[in-house]
């Protein structure tokens, strides 16, 4: 069965007084421990997904389940403690943090809100977080603001695995790192995917890095899905204008799958 | 340290501090210098200043002590200011922070509240507060914060409009934070420095407004305040100027020592925020 199951979602906005769908009709689905990338150009559609299958902005039209439930009946305490199991990960990882943080709190605050841990019990989780995500103990205690932009990535990725997601949403969480912060990175998820049967929602516009990381690929267009299936196949091969115009546009490719193979 | 030195740069800042620690040293020793009651009668009637040294700035109308209640006067003023500022940024903040973070409804009927309040003349609402409830020093502390808060607020909902698009406020509500604990905890503090840039102009405004109250007796009447004692020298104008004029210069002095001292907090902050 499938952790998330997304069918004709729909999100319209209003351009100039006109409507227009910035999601039409889109449906997919992600298995465990699987991980599907959404790449498109900008504007394609694809953070829009991001925020509706995590519920922060509400759709017009269609259906998300999550872990077998509808995920859009939910609300309340009852959506914020079903929060624990969806994570996100965001692409600019100083502004997914409030800079009067510390890396402790960062990581303290999920463990609190979902009863994870007692206050006594939470230092030693904390560590614990830090050490999977291969960060030293000792950061615990520093600001957010002291640490590197890949250490920065690194607290994210162990806040949004601290309440045992079944999913992770990583909105172009790689496309703002360097590039061999980048590989560490992508190392990392792989390795907690391996390990705790995570499944990602791996939004990209890269296709290099798509290439390496998932196993399947929805590219969209305008809203709508272009083309979808095996990430490698479709890579190689796409069928659609936009896909062979995204393939087209990545320079890195040749390089950047040597690297991962 | 650092901070500091740089707060201390300007011969505003200088200045404003060293008045305002003047006059917190002049509440502080109040007790010490003039032990007892500063409305007790200490020497002749209407003494002018300069003539007898235990009473070097003369006597009121019934023969109290001016310096004596310049001294105990500093305290109710810096009282009052401080806590009507210190009560106003917190309302305006907290009113702030729930409409430019809820939006929609709440945000529409606290903004409708909110101009209401900027609409009434500050002074006339703590008038009519004052002579409703009744002179005291917390009344009057009310009153003052009462028509104060509507621009921290104004400052404070602006600020939240645009940290509320922040990635972090997301992150937060992603891991399943409580939107309250999100607006408080999240939200507010980030909000803050704005709204504190206008302590200084609240405190100078709350004491003059303290200062108009008792001018017009609606002052507590327990107390020794500069307004007051202004009133009070009113009916000798002619004959003992110096009665409204020591305290009126008292007065001046400490709006302008808080103002220049505002001034130089929020020009090093200005400072250190566009080099960071």
């Amino acid at each position: 069965m499938s952790v998330l199951a997304v069918s004709n979602l729909t999100k319209r906005y209003h351009r100039g007084g006109k409507p227009f769908a910035a999601v039409d009709e889109v449906s997919f689905d992600v298995g465990p421990a699987e991980t599907l990338a959404l790449a498109g150009p900008s504007g394609s559609g694809k953070s829009t997904i991001a925020r509706l299958v995590l519920r922060l902005i509400e759709p017009d039209a269609g259906r998300i389940d999550f872990e077998g439930a509808n995920f859009f009946a939910l609300s309340g305490a009852a959506l914020r403690a079903r929060r624990a199991r969806l994570q996100m990960v965001f692409q600019d990882p100083l502004a997914a943090f409030n800079p009067r943080a510390t890396v402790a709190r960062v990581l303290g605050d999920p463990l609190r809100i979902h009863g994870i841990a007692p206050r006594a019990e939470r230092p030693r989780r904390i560590a614990a977080l830090l050490e999977r995500v291969g960060l030293d103990t000792g950061l615990a205690a520093r600001a957010i603001h002291e640490i590197s932009g890949g250490q920065r990535q690194r607290v994210a990725i162990a806040r949004a695995i601290a309440t045992r997601p079944s999913l992770i949403v990583l909105d172009e969480a790689v496309s703002a790192l360097d590039v061999s912060v980048r590989g560490q990175i992508l190392e990392l998820l792989l390795d907690l995917q391996r390990q705790e049967r995570i499944a990602y929602l791996f939004i990209s516009h890269d296709l290099g890095v798509i290439r390496a990381v998932a196993h399947r690929v929805v590219i969209l267009d305008a809203g709508r899905i272009a083309e979808s299936g095996d990430a490698r196949a479709v890579i190689a091969d796409p069928q659609s204008a936009v896909g062979k115009a995204l393939v087209a546009a990545t320079p890195k490719l040749v390089r950047t799958s040597q690297d991962a193979s | 340290m650092n901070r500091l030195r740089r707060f201390l740069r300007t011969p505003e800042a200088i200045a404003g501090v060293l008045i305002l620690a003047l006059l917190l040293v002049m509440a502080l020793a109040a007790p010490l210098f003039f032990p007892g009651d500063p409305q007790a009668i200490a020497g002749p009637a209407l003494l002018p200043p300069f003539q007898d040294w235990r009473l070097p700035l003369g006597t009121d109308r019934l023969g109290r002590d001016v310096l004596a209640e310049l001294f105990h006067g500093a305290r109710t003023s810096l009282a009052v200011g401080l806590a009507a500022a210190a009560a106003a940024l917190l309302i305006g903040a907290v009113v702030g922070t729930l409409a430019g973070f809820a939006g929609g409804l709440v945000d529409e009927v606290l903004m409708r509240v909110t101009d209401a309040f900027q609409t009434v003349p500050g002074f006339l609402l703590a008038l009519a507060f004052v002579s409703i409830v009744g002179p005291s020093l917390s009344v009057v502390v009310a009153a003052i914060a009462l028509s104060a808060w509507t621009g921290p607020a104004r400052v404070a909902r602006a600020e939240v409009l645009s940290i509320r698009e922040r990635d972090y406020v997301t992150g937060a509500r992603v891991i399943g934070m409580h939107p309250l604990e999100i607006a408080f905890r999240e939200v507010l503090p980030n909000a803050l420095p704005p709204v504190l840039a206008l302590s200084s102009v609240i405190v100078a405004a709350a004491i003059l407004t303290e200062a108009a109250l008792s001018f017009l007796g609606l002052g507590d009447p327990n107390r020794v305040t500069w307004g007051g004692m202004i009133a009070e020298g009113r009916t000798v104008l002619r004959t003992a100027p110096f009665l409204s004029i020591i305290p009126g210069i008292a007065l001046v002095l400490t709006v302008l020592g808080v103002y220049l001292a505002g001034e130089g907090v929020v020009e090093s902050t200005a400072v250190r925020r566009s080099l960071s």
